[in-house]
Formats: C-alpha cells, sequence, structure tokens
C-alpha cells in the first residue's frame, strides 16, 4: 500500500509548499520548483521499481461497497507507469528553466503535479471508478493548465493570427477560451462515460477491468446492449483523445505553456483516451467474443480512428504555427493508436502491442519537438514556423535533436517508428475481413505524417523567414530535450535486440517488402516536404483552417445554447411576473373593490343587503322552487 | 453522541452576551464540536433515542433520533454552519458599517443565525412531524427575519416574498402531516403505518415549492441573491435541500407515491434541473447565478428519489456534496461584495484571480463539488447513475425509456459541468478589469478551504469507506 501512496501523493504533497507559499511569500516561492520536480523524481523511481521489481499481479483496497481503490501490474501498466513518470520528471526538469519566471508558479507546479499522479491512477488502476478518478483530475489538471496564462495578455499565447476572422468565425483563440474549450468538450464525454461505468457496475456487479466478464454481460444485455454501453463509455476516450468531431479543443490546448503542451500530447491526458482503450480490450479480448454489438464498436473505432489520423495530418501539413501543427501532429497518432488497438478484434493481442508500442515511440519524440518548439519559442519570440539556416548554426543541438525525432517518428528504414510502423502495416493488411480501406489510409497518412515533420524541421531550421534570436540560458531546456530524444535510441535497441518478446514481430515485419515499399515512400515524401514546406494555396488555407471545423465549438453549438438559454430567460421572467407582479396586483384589486362597498353608512348597507335578499328571491323563484 | 446536539444551543443562549470576534469562535467551535461528534456518529452507524414528551392523539410520542441519515445530514449543517459562524465576522461587520449600524446589531445577529442553524440540524433529529414542523417554522422565522434586517436591494419585499411562498410550502406539508396524525392516531415517525395518497401529495406538493422544483422556483433567487451572505450560504446549500430530507422519512413509511409516479416526477426534476441550469448562463448577478444553480441541483434529487435504492444514497450524497460546493461559493461571492464594496455585477467582473486568487481557488473547488470532480460530489453522481441503470434498465431497441433516461439524466450532469466553468472562465479568468490588488480577510477565505478539504477527504477511503458503508447498511442497498 505504502508503495501506491508514495507514487500517487508524492507530486502532489511536493507541490504544495509552493502552491501556498506563492500566495503569501513569492521570494520564499521561487526557491519551491525544485521540491516539486524532487517528488515527480519519486513518483518515476517508484515506477522503476514497478517495473523492475514488482511482479504482475492486482492490488487491491477496500473503498466503497463492491468497489475497491485498484491497482494492476501488467504488460501494459508496467511500461506505461514508466513512461508517464520519466517524460513528466524531465518535462518537470526542463520546466524548472523554461517557466523560471512565470508570474503564477504555485498554480503552475501544483497542477502540473496533479496532472501526472492523476495520469498515474489511470494507468495503474484496474478498478475503472477509481480509474474515474484519476481520469477527472487530468480533466480538471488540464482546465487549470491550458488556461494558466488567464490574463489573456500575451500574443505569445494564443493561438491563430490575433484579430483574423472568417466570416462570422474569430479566427484566434486565448488561454482563457483555450481552458473552457477544453473543459466542455471533455464533459461531454466523461458524462456518458461515467454512466457506462455505473451501468457496467449495475449490470455486472464488478468494476475490475480485468475482471469484468464480458460474455456474461453480452448474454444479459445483449448485443444492442453492449454496443450502447461501450459507445458510452468511449466517449470519453474520444473526447479525451480528440478523435473527430472532438479535435478543436487540443488545438487551442496551445495556448497553454509549452511544458504542458509537451506533457499533454505525449504521456498523459490524450494518450490517456487511447491507453483506456487498449486496457479495456486487452481484457475484453474481443477476438475472442463473437458478436454483433462488439463487432460494430470496434469497426467504428478503426474508422474514426484512421479518419481523425488523416484530418490530423492534413491540417499539420498546412499549419502555420509551431504548436498547433504538432498538436495536429498528435491527433493523428492518437487516431492511429485508435485503430490498430481496434483492430485487434480480428487480429488478436498483437494489434493492441502494436498500438501500444506506438504509443510509446510517439510518446517521446512528440515530447521532444515540443520540448524544441518551446525552446525556438522561448529564443525566437514567435510561435509561428520561422526561423533560417542562422537557427541552425546557432542552435546546433537542437537542429540535430530535431533531426533525429522527426526522422525516427517519421518511419523512415530503419529507425526506431519504422518497425512500429511496419507492424501496424501488417495488422492493417490482414484485416480482410474489413477491405483494403484501412491499410490504404494507414499508407496516405503515414506519408503525409512524413511530410509534415519534415515540414517542421525545415520552416524552423532552414527555410523559415529570417528571424531574430535572443540567445541565453538555455542549459537545462537542451538536457531536457537531449535526453528525451536518446530514449528513441533506447527503444530501437530494445526493438533490435529483442529484448521485450512482444516486438520480435516488429523486425520481422521490417523486412517485409511492402513495409520496406511504404518505408521508402515514406522516405520520399519526408524529402519533398523538406525541400517544399510551404502549402500557401487556397486548399492550403483550408487545411490550416482546419476545415472551419472550429464552427462546431464557436458558433453551431453555442447559438443552439444560447436559443435555448434565452427561451428560458423568458419563461424566467413570464413566471416572475406572474407569480409577484400579476397575482398579487389581483388581490390588491379585489381587496380595493371589496373596500368600495365599505362606506360606514348604514342606509348603505340596509339597501344592499334588500338587494342582496331581492336577488335571492328572484334566483330562487326561477329556479322553481 | 446525542450530547452533540445540545452543543449549538449553549451557542444560541451565550453568544449573543459575548464581543462579536469572540461570538463567532465560539458559535464555530460549538457547531464543530456538533460537527466531529456526528461525523462519528455517522461512521459508526449509530443509533439513539430520546423521548421528550408523550403528547395527546393525533399528535403521539414526541422524541428525538438519531440515525445514519440523520446524522449525513446532521454532520453536514453543523459543519457549514460552523464554517459560515466563522466567515459571518468579518462579513457582517462590512455589513453593519455599511448600513450604518453599530456593533450592538451583532447581539441580534448572533442570536438568530445560531437559532437558524441549530433549528435546522435538530429538525433532522426529530422524531414527530409536529416537531419537525416546529423546528421547520423555527427556521424560517429566523431566516425571514436575517433577510429583513440585513438583507440587500428591496429586502423587505423580499423577505416578504420569501416568507409567504415558504408558507404555503409550510402549510401544504402542515395539512398533509395532520392528514398522516388523523390516519394513523400519531405522528410519531416510528408509529406512523401509513400514508394516503392525498397526505402525501400534500407533502410532496409543499416539498417541491420549498426545495424548490419548476415553476415554485421563481422564489428562490430572490431571496437568495438578496438575503446576506452568510444567510445565503446557509439557506441555499442547508435550508431548501431539507425538503428532500422530510420526503426522505416519509418515503421510508411508504415509497409507494415515488415508485407509481415514477416517471413524471423524473421527469419534472429533469425539466428543473435542465430549466435552471441554463437559467444560470443568462445571469450577471453572482449570487442570482448561483440561486439558479441550485435550483438546478435540487432537480438532481428529484431525479434521485425515483431511482430506488442506490437513488436515495444519491440523494443523501447529493445533499451534503451540494451544501459543501454551494456554501463555498456563496461564500466566494460575499467575499467579493465585501472586499470591493458591493461588486456582484459580472459584467463589472473580468480576470478576478489577479485580484483575489484565494477566492478564486476556492470558486473553483466550489464548481468542482458541484460537477462532481474529485470531491463527494462524484460518489453522488455514481450512485444517481447507477440507480438509473438499475431502475430503467440499459437501452435497447425495445427499451425507449432507458434511452430517454439516460440521456437527459447524462445531459442535466453536462450542463452543471458547463454553466460552473463557464462562470469561472467569465468571473475569473480574462483579461482583469480595473482593480487593484486586496488582502482578503482571512476568515473570508479560509473556512472555504476547510470545507473543500472535507468534500475531498469523503470521496477517498478511510472516509468515504467507513460512510458509505454505513449509509448502505442502513439504507439496504444492494
Amino acid at each position: 500500500m505504502w508503495l501506491w501512496l508514495v507514487l500517487l501523493l508524492s507530486p502532489i504533497i511536493a507541490s504544495i509548499p509552493i502552491a501556498v507559499a506563492w500566495e503569501f511569500n513569492r521570494n520564499i516561492g521561487r526557491k519551491l520548483p525544485v521540491l516539486s520536480v524532487v517528488g515527480l523524481f519519486i513518483s518515476f523511481l517508484v515506477t522503476l521499481y514497478i517495473l523492475l521489481f514488482v511482479e504482475e499481479g492486482r492490488f487491491s483496497y477496500p473503498w466503497l461497497p463492491g468497489i475497491e481503490i485498484a491497482f494492476i501490474v501488467d504488460y501494459l501498466s508496467k511500461y506505461m507507469g514508466v513512461l508517464t513518470g520519466f517524460i513528466a520528471f524531465v518535462i518537470g526538469v526542463y520546466g524548472l528553466e523554461y517557466m523560471k519566471d512565470d508570474y503564477r508558479l504555485g498554480w503552475y507546479w501544483f497542477f502540473f503535479n496533479l496532472f501526472t499522479a492523476s495520469m498515474l491512477m489511470v494507468v495503474y488502476s484496474d478498478n475503472l471508478l477509481s480509474l474515474l478518478i484519476g481520469w477527472e483530475g487530468l480533466g480538471i489538471a488540464s482546465w487549470g493548465l491550458i488556461g494558466h496564462w488567464f490574463r489573456d495578455d500575451d500574443e505569445l499565447s494564443y493561438v491563430g493570427v490575433i484579430n483574423r476572422k472568417v466570416g462570422f468565425l474569430k479566427m484566434f483563440w486565448s488561454p482563457s477560451t483555450g481552458g473552457w474549450r477544453a473543459i466542455s468538450t471533455i464533459r461531454l464525454g466523461d458524462m456518458p462515460m461515467f454512466f457506462a461505468v455505473a451501468a457496467i457496475f449495475a449490470f455486472a456487479g464488478n468494476l475490475n477491468i480485468s475482471q469484468i466478464d464480458w460474455e456474461l454481460l453480452i448474454e444479459k444485455i445483449g448485443s444492442f446492449g453492449v454496443a450502447v454501453l461501450l459507445l458510452a463509455f468511449l466517449m470519453g476516450p474520444f473526447t479525451k483523445s480528440a478523435q473527430l468531431p472532438f479535435s478543436e479543443w487540443l488545438m487551442t490546448a496551445m495556448t497553454g505553456p509549452t511544458t504542458v503542451s509537451a506533457l499533454l500530447h505525449s504521456a498523459t491526458m490524450v494518450a490517456a483516451g487511447t491507453y483506456l482503450f487498449m486496457r479495456i480490450s486487452w481484457y475484453i479480448e474481443p477476438w475472442k467474443i463473437h458478436d454483433a454489438g462488439i463487432e460494430f464498436v470496434y469497426l467504428l473505432v478503426l474508422f474514426l480512428g484512421l479518419i481523425s489520423s488523416l484530418y490530423g495530418a492534413l491540417v499539420a501539413l498546412a499549419s502555420r504555427e509551431r504548436k498547433v501543427l504538432l498538436a495536429a501532429s498528435t491527433m493523428s497518432s492518437l487516431g492511429l493508436m485508435f485503430a490498430a488497438a481496434a483492430a485487434s478484434k480480428w487480429i488478436g493481442e498483437f494489434a493492441i502491442v502494436v498500438a501500444f508500442w506506438y504509443l510509446i515511440t510517439h510518446a517521446f519524440a512528440k515530447a521532444t519537438l515540443f520540448l524544441v518548439a518551446g525552446h525556438l519559442i522561448h529564443e525566437t519570440h514567435d510561435r509561428f514556423l520561422c526561423g533560417d539556416l542562422e537557427v541552425a548554426k546557432k542552435m546546433k543541438l537542437t537542429f540535430v535533436v530535431t533531426i533525429i525525432a522527426t526522422v525516427m517518428l517519421a518511419g523512415i528504414p530503419p529507425l526506431t517508428a519504422y518497425w512500429v510502423k511496419s507492424a501496424m502495416d501488417e495488422v492493417m493488411h490482414a484485416l480482410h475481413e474489413v477491405g483494403e480501406a484501412p491499410l490504404f489510409l494507414l499508407i496516405v497518412i503515414s506519408a503525409v505524417y512524413s511530410a509534415f515533420l519534415a515540414k517542421f524541421l525545415s520552416m524552423n531550421f532552414v527555410k523559415g523567414r529570417h528571424v531574430h534570436l535572443h540567445l541565453h540560458g538555455g542549459g537545462l531546456m537542451k538536457t531536457g530535450y537531449t535526453l528525451m530524444v536518446s530514449m528513441l535510441f533506447l527503444l530501437l535497441a530494445v526493438i533490435l535486440l529483442g529484448i521485450d518478446e512482444h516486438v520480435e514481430e516488429f523486425v520481422k515485419a521490417g523486412f517485409h517488402a511492402t513495409s520496406f515499399m511504404v518505408g521508402v515512400l515514406v522516405t520520399v515524401a519526408y524529402a519533398i516536404g523538406f525541400v517544399k514546406p510551404t502549402l500557401e494555396t487556397k486548399v492550403g488555407q483550408v487545411l490550416a483552417d482546419r476545415f472551419y471545423l472550429m464552427a462546431l465549438n464557436d458558433f453551431i453549438v453555442p447559438k443552439i445554447g444560447w436559443a435555448f438559454v434565452t427561451a428560458v430567460d423568458y419563461g424566467n421572467r413570464a413566471i416572475d411576473f406572474f407569480t409577484h407582479r400579476a397575482i398579487p396586483g389581483l388581490f390588491e384589486s379585489v381587496s380595493k373593490g371589496i373596500r368600495v362597498l365599505q362606506t360606514g353608512r348604514l342606509s348603505h348597507y340596509v339597501q344592499l343587503a334588500l338587494g342582496a335578499l331581492m336577488l335571492l328571491l328572484i334566483v330562487v323563484s326561477v329556479a322553481g322552487w | 453522541m446525542i450530547s452533540a446536539l445540545l452543543a449549538p444551543l449553549i451557542a444560541v443562549i451565550v453568544a449573543p452576551f459575548f464581543k462579536p470576534r469572540e461570538a463567532a469562535v465560539l458559535s464555530a467551535v460549538a457547531f464543530f464540536a456538533a460537527f466531529v461528534g456526528l461525523l462519528i456518529d455517522a461512521f459508526t452507524g449509530a443509533y439513539y433515542r430520546v423521548d421528550l414528551v408523550q403528547a395527546a392523539e393525533p399528535v403521539g410520542n414526541i422524541y428525538m433520533f438519531g440515525d445514519t441519515v440523520s446524522h449525513a445530514f446532521g454532520f453536514t449543517i453543523a459543519f457549514v454552519s460552523a464554517m459560515v459562524a466563522l466567515y459571518s465576522y468579518p462579513y457582517m461587520a462590512h455589513r453593519f458599517e455599511e448600513m450604518g449600524l453599530g456593533e450592538d446589531e451583532f447581539k441580534k445577529y448572533w442570536f438568530l443565525h445560531n437559532l437558524y442553524a441549530a433549528s435546522m440540524l435538530w429538525l433532522v433529529y426529530a422524531g414527530n412531524l409536529i416537531l419537525l414542523y416546529v423546528f421547520l417554522e423555527i427556521s424560517l422565522v429566523t431566516s425571514f427575519l436575517l433577510i429583513y434586517m440585513y438583507g440587500y436591494g428591496n429586502r423587505q419585499w423580499v423577505a416578504l416574498l420569501y416568507f409567504v411562498w415558504t408558507h404555503i410550502a409550510g402549510a401544504l406539508a402542515l395539512v398533509g402531516f395532520l392528514l398522516i396524525g388523523f390516519e394513523n392516531k400519531t405522528l410519531a415517525l416510528d408509529s406512523i403505518k401509513t400514508v394516503s395518497f392525498l397526505a402525501w401529495l400534500l407533502v410532496f406538493l409543499g416539498m417541491i415549492i420549498k426545495l424548490p422544483g419548476f415553476g415554485a422556483h421563481i422564489w428562490l433567487p430572490w431571496a437568495h441573491a438578496e438575503a446576506p451572505t452568510p444567510v445565503s450560504a446557509l439557506l441555499s446549500p442547508l435550508t431548501v435541500g431539507l425538503a428532500a430530507y422530510v420526503l426522505l422519512r416519509i418515503y421510508f413509511i411508504e415509497p409507494s407515491f415515488i415508485i407509481d409516479h415514477r416517471i413524471p416526477i423524473f421527469a419534472y426534476g429533469v425539466l428543473t434541473s435542465v430549466y435552471a441550469g441554463l437559467a444560470v448562463f443568462k445571469q450577471n448577478d453572482y449570487k442570482r447565478l448561483l440561486a439558479y444553480s441550485t435550483v438546478s441541483q435540487m432537480g438532481y434529487i428529484l431525479i434521485a428519489f425515483t431511482l430506488g435504492a442506490a437513488g436515495i444514497l444519491g440523494v443523501v450524497i447529493q445533499y451534503i456534496s451540494h451544501a459543501f460546493g454551494k456554501s463555498i461559493l456563496f461564500m466566494t461571492a460575499g467575499a467579493i461584495i465585501a472586499t470591493f464594496h458591493g461588486l456582484r455585477d459580472l459584467n463589472k467582473m473580468s480576470g478576478m484571480h489577479e485580484f483575489v486568487p484565494t477566492i478564486s481557488n476556492a470558486a473553483l473547488l466550489g464548481f468542482m463539488n458541484l460537477s462532481g470532480i474529485l470531491t463527494i460530489g462524484m460518489i453522488g453522481e455514481f450512485y444517481i447513475l447507477k440507480g438509473l441503470a438499475d431502475t430503467f434498465g440499459l437501452p435497447s431497441a425495445i427499451n425507449s425509456i432507458a434511452m430517454a433516461t439516460m440521456l437527459s439524466v447524462v445531459i442535466v450532469f453536462i450542463i452543471s459541468g458547463l454553466y460552473s466553468f463557464y462562470t469561472m472562465k467569465r468571473i475569473y479568468y480574462g483579461t482583469p478589469a480595473d482593480y487593484s490588488k486586496v488582502l482578503v480577510h482571512r476568515l473570508l477565505d479560509s473556512p472555504l478551504y476547510v470545507i473543500a478539504i472535507l468534500s475531498i477527504l469523503l470521496l477517498l477511503p478511510p472516509f468515504a469507506t467507513w460512510f458509505i458503508d454505513a449509509l448502505v447498511k442502513f439504507l439496504g442497498v444492494a
């Protein structure tokens, strides 16, 4: 139990001193970020310990009736845990320098560490409800960090060209808007997911991912029921991992500090969605279940993933902002992860392993690229793609690191991602029951993906416009991304030396002729992207404007919402008028009317009494009594 | 620990004789002591009763008793009251100064405040419906007086409005109670055997006005917005939800009324919650905004009532989580009012985090309670959703009711999350408005964090384990 407490609480506890001190004494506060990073480091050590010394198995502790706080150490969680711990720690170190002069350090470190702890909770949780604690933690921490620069006063923290408009759409977003878009999208997915979790508890009587009996559940609630349940559940991962049409928040999440983007896009948050899908698929074992509902869901995820991936890749290809390009590319990668994991329905466990290894490779490469982007933004004071050879010359290490990260992630043979992508080619190729479309889409995506990675390199170091550099410091930042990128070599070694038994197949796949052909295509695409990095056509503009998908977030949904809100407001006014003006008014006039009769003259009253008596007599006689 | 109920009585009698500051501490200590005792009772599932008077038919035995449900409501009331007592000191000092009243006014204030809080606490331990009604009336009269004397705006009018509405509620419930009394020849909760349809209907209608449900909800934004803020921080989190407590007690005796009319009550709950939740977006007054959010949250309670045993568990937890969240939020609104000289208009607020970061962070914690993020609210939502699945099953080709109910509850929860963070953005984020950074009185912010900490603790073991176990045992949830 202590192991888990230390793992989850050390980052949080270590960040409390700075969170409190920042409100009272900033001089003390400025000295405390190191403590937060120490907390992250302790967590990292624990994840390492779990990887090396803790046997696979479950660890559970009582929580609510019938629901435990349960952790599991298995193939997925032990690697994912170390990945999270390591990346968070390295980005933490980088952040010591990157965020040095920030005006809100207490907030930053608290939420950064909460973010990490939440992700670790998601990674190791076996129980869906305890997982949801971490899941909600991710949501709230991402809101806090994306909107970190809440004053909206720094052009560098915006996304889009300030004051640009297309039709009725404002094409720029402030940090506070970015935070709002993130949390509002995420809530949309989390609530159906929450319902699905409660329903699983109601029908299966168990929330432990490794123990839920899905076949029994299908028997109980039928194919349609399972499909509804799974889709409701997957709304959480879809929104968190920014699949279509929930992708806009991820693009404007770039309003947060770059360290946050790096963490958010590699090992936490967006990865949480795909990771969770892999984790439940690992135990649902859909390849063993023959059920129309399950098949439908996995088919949907497969194509949603591929289409989102293509969308992301195209947007990245035309994007003009450093971080937005990387954000769109993350979306593309997430789509591939979903698709590959969904292919497990037909291929088996191997497809999940492929998706998982792609997640790991992508995490290190993407974290590196974000850290590089952060450093570049720091030195150029510009968030758009810019920089010519002078940048490459003056920032040699950064340049080299970028080359390594891009070529390794693109899937150029024989580098790290090549082997993983080859395995993915093989998986998609083997989807005979689904047809040729997945493989075809994957190849197109791979080529576009490679091209925009080359574009990122080219536009920042070689062919971008000339910029003025403000070189100063940068030691810790360089250490950060150098460490990060070196992990890609480690992965390459693991794959080639066959250290992990699951990845031997990768190498075999890499030697297939088709895989190699794809590898060549990707290399050519990289070369083209490098030589001709810009796409300044009308089509390019549409791509760069993300197919105007923001209309959904910024126009259509709000308009519908406000129509309802306005109607409700009129309703309230009407009820208010009726109860607080009309009814009291009625009482008043009745009371006035009655008081008219009260004149105080006896003769008047006698007349009234006689009149009433006459009336009564007439009524009685008419009634015939 | 029935003696825990006596501590607030001491505060009611003694506090007015102390200086305002000491009186605040004394009241807080008294209620906090009660809270600790009742929290332990809640964890251990203690049961006790004390007979007071054996009255004639149809009143019957008048007694006080405590079971797990009483403790759950009881510790919440005691805890929030303790924190509000501390908060009252700087806030009311500011208010009296604003109204040109002297420090002596505190004597009246402490008496009314403590009596108001204590009557709510005692209400959930009342073993006879007449006794319960008496406590209900005491809480109404004291809160009416507090609004009448120290409220904002057109306070006399608002106080009267509050008085009339809640008395319609009270009178309907009273007639319902009396019918129960005539039917059973007693009003003692342990001896009532049946509740006729008419009696149930009257109590239900009364409590719908008090809760409030859609239509009747219109009084609440007036009263809760114009009350002095510490009173709002008791009214909104504690008082209105007591309607749920009353309904729960009747439900334990005779649940058929709710079960037979499950669908309309459920639909009414959804309508209330969605309608009020949407209204939140349009408000420009911080306290009015929070008041509408209260209506929306009370809709949760109506919904949860129809969802079987898990739903009833949801009702109890929802009361607690809303009480914690809303008391924090009303106190943040008050802190801004006190610090920026009556600032309540959202159009004049922007980037307020810049000036009052501790208040802004507290507001975040409050909204996290409302949207069920990392606080006890999460457990409440979970059981409501579980009750939903238990009751209506899963959506399927032949079960369109399940689809409709699922979607509506999901929408209800989403709206809460959306207005929470929309409001955070409007008030605390964005380009800072033209104010300067000020020092917030420590008692205006620290009590808020104490509440938030308890709310988080109640989500996690061991507190959650003890508490939910005891509740589940008591309610017999499968």
